[in-house]
């Protein structure tokens, strides 16, 4: 760990860490503005409630402000690899649905689609740079779908991108917390190593 | 025996006197003072549309013996309205906290029962000794999406009536306003103030949580605000103030990337930096001195007449509006 603490790594930490929060602040923007566009050209209710959406994964988290430097950018690494797929598959089933009629939903959804994928990458430099490889995605993603009605899709759209929203309020404040100064002995907000 | 009883302002109220029988012989005392008979029906005391002036202790006492035989203590009042109820979060991430009042008065005791559900979860809101109508709840998810059910049940003695609120953990956040706003003249800069804040001291952790701020200000004089919003940082220098002029500035914090704008700050005062006095004297003099009969459209003579703020044209033809004033005015008298 003596690496990941010496003067430049911290520097580069830093830096990574306020780039990393300016990417997730204009992610979010867009996707909230993503939001009202896709509430609307999918014909659905804003207040709709959505249930808890299958390989989404929640950012609803217990003791966040216990979690650990590396427990942050594993599970923030995690949602956004998961949402990666999940708006992969989002942007092809508006084409199927939409075909050309909507290209403005489809080139918002393809924006985010790439503002998520840089940030995951972003955390694996960040994951690096403690020493840590990043976990393999062979096996990731979520589960395989049992083939959903058009609304359905629809609703579960709604979910991913609500859900994303949460996460991107979420990744500022962990880099933030990632961003402090560690206080040396390893204990949380630190980046020591997990137990 | 003496015991409270309660009623409806405008109910009819009859009160008998303990196991006294219909046509025994009582006098009833309302806080002491006899109650006249014709408000009696046998013994019976009959208060017909009642109204908060006869709350009161009622006394019954036995026609020849004055030993008391039934006390009662009148309270008038109504059922409770539906109650107003707000939450707030100004700690967030900590918690957030509930207060309540009733929009219109009962006049009698009320209870207050609230209920806190975070999807299937009940949670506690621990009562405030001070003040006495809120409570808090510590957040024990942060970033959820589900929302969060309040319902507060107000009961007297009368009645029962509720209200629920729903919400969801970012809609409440709402930070306290700055505190220690502090606005000083720039020495040599007639232009400028230098406006400092502090964080709120309730919100807990500003650098995993930073806030963003707005400033409003404007001169004494005019009511239009100038606003400047400033993502960090808790100071900024106003450099278009207009000289001479007392300003009034507040400020406004918000977080980040959630909620809403916390209430302007106190409001501070403050006047730009002034050349001395005795640079102006000159110009005072010779204006109050030629303008006897004109009062009116003089300023005072510890005033400035005319200052760079307000010049109106440039170069040779500059003129101080004030003074063009001034001189618009003697033409007319001398016309």
């Amino acid at each position: 760990m003596a690496g990941a603490d010496s003067p430049s790594a911290a520097l580069r930490r830093r830096d990574l860490c306020t780039r990393g929060i300016r990417l997730v602040g204009k992610m979010r923007s867009d996707v909230i503005d993503l939001l009202d566009t896709y509430v609307e050209r999918q014909g659905l209710d804003a207040s709709a409630s959505v249930a808890a959406v299958e390989g989404v994964p929640p950012a609803a988290v217990e003791r966040w402000d216990e979690q650990t430097g590396t427990q942050r950018l594993l599970e923030n690494l995690a949602a956004y690899r998961a949402f990666r797929v999940l708006l992969a598959q989002m942007l092809e089933e508006q084409r199927e649905q939409l075909g050309e009629a909507d290209a403005a939903l489809g080139r918002a959804l393809a924006s985010v689609l790439l503002q998520v994928s840089a940030f995951a990458y972003h955390l694996e430099e960040l994951l690096q740079l403690e020493s840590r490889s990043p976990p393999s995605e062979e096996g990731d993603g979520p589960p395989p779908q049992p083939h959903l009605s058009l609304f359905e899709q629809k609703l579960r759209g709604l979910g991913v991108l609500r859900e994303l929203a949460q996460w991107a309020v979420r990744s500022a404040r962990d880099l933030r917390q990632l961003a402090k100064p560690s206080p040396g002995t390893g204990s949380a907000p630190g980046l020591a190593e997990s137990p | 025996d003496s015991h409270i009883q309660y009623e409806r302002v405008g109910a009819d109220v009859t009160m008998k006197c303990g196991s006294m029988d219909w046509d025994a012989a009582v006098t009833w005392t309302a806080n002491g003072t006899d109650i006249d008979e014709s408000h009696l029906n046998g013994s019976y005391l009959i208060l017909k549309n009642v109204d908060l002036t006869q709350s009161g202790q009622y006394s019954c006492y036995e026609g020849s013996s004055w030993h008391l035989k039934y006390q009662t203590y009148l309270r008038v009042g109504t059922p409770p309205k539906e109650p107003v109820l707000m939450c707030r979060s100004n700690n967030y991430p900590k918690g957030f906290y509930c207060s309540w009042h009733l929009p219109t008065p009962t006049y009698i005791p009320n209870s207050f029962n609230i209920s806190v559900i975070h999807g299937t979860k009940e949670m506690v809101c621990e009562k405030d000794a001070v003040p006495k109508n809120r409570c808090h709840i510590r957040y024990l998810q942060l970033f959820s999406t589900v929302k969060y059910k309040v319902t507060l049940t107000v009961t007297n003695a009368l009645g029962k009536n509720f209200t629920t609120l729903t919400f969801d953990e970012f809609g409440i956040v709402k930070p306290d306003p700055p505190e220690s706003v502090v606005a000083k003249p720039v020495p040599n800069n007639p232009r400028r103030l230098e406006v400092s804040w502090q964080n709120p001291s309730s919100w807990p952790d500003p650098e995993s949580f930073p806030l963003k701020f707005f400033l409003r200000y404007r001169p004494l004089i005019l009511d239009q605000w100038q606003h400047v919003e400033l993502s960090d940082g808790t100071s900024h220098t106003i450099t278009d103030a207009y000289a001479g002029k007392e300003y009034i500035i507040q400020v406004a914090a918000k977080d980040n990337d959630i909620g809403t704008w916390s209430d302007w700050s106190v409001a501070v005062h403050a006047t730009p930096w002034t050349e001395e006095p005795k640079h102006l004297t000159t110009e005072a003099q010779i204006t109050e001195t030629t303008s006897t009969s004109t009062s009116s459209f003089m300023a005072p003579p510890t005033t400035k007449i005319c200052d760079k703020g307000a010049m109106v044209g440039s170069g040779a033809v500059a003129v101080c509006w004030t003074a063009g004033l001034v001189v618009a005015a003697y033409s007319v008298l001398f016309i």
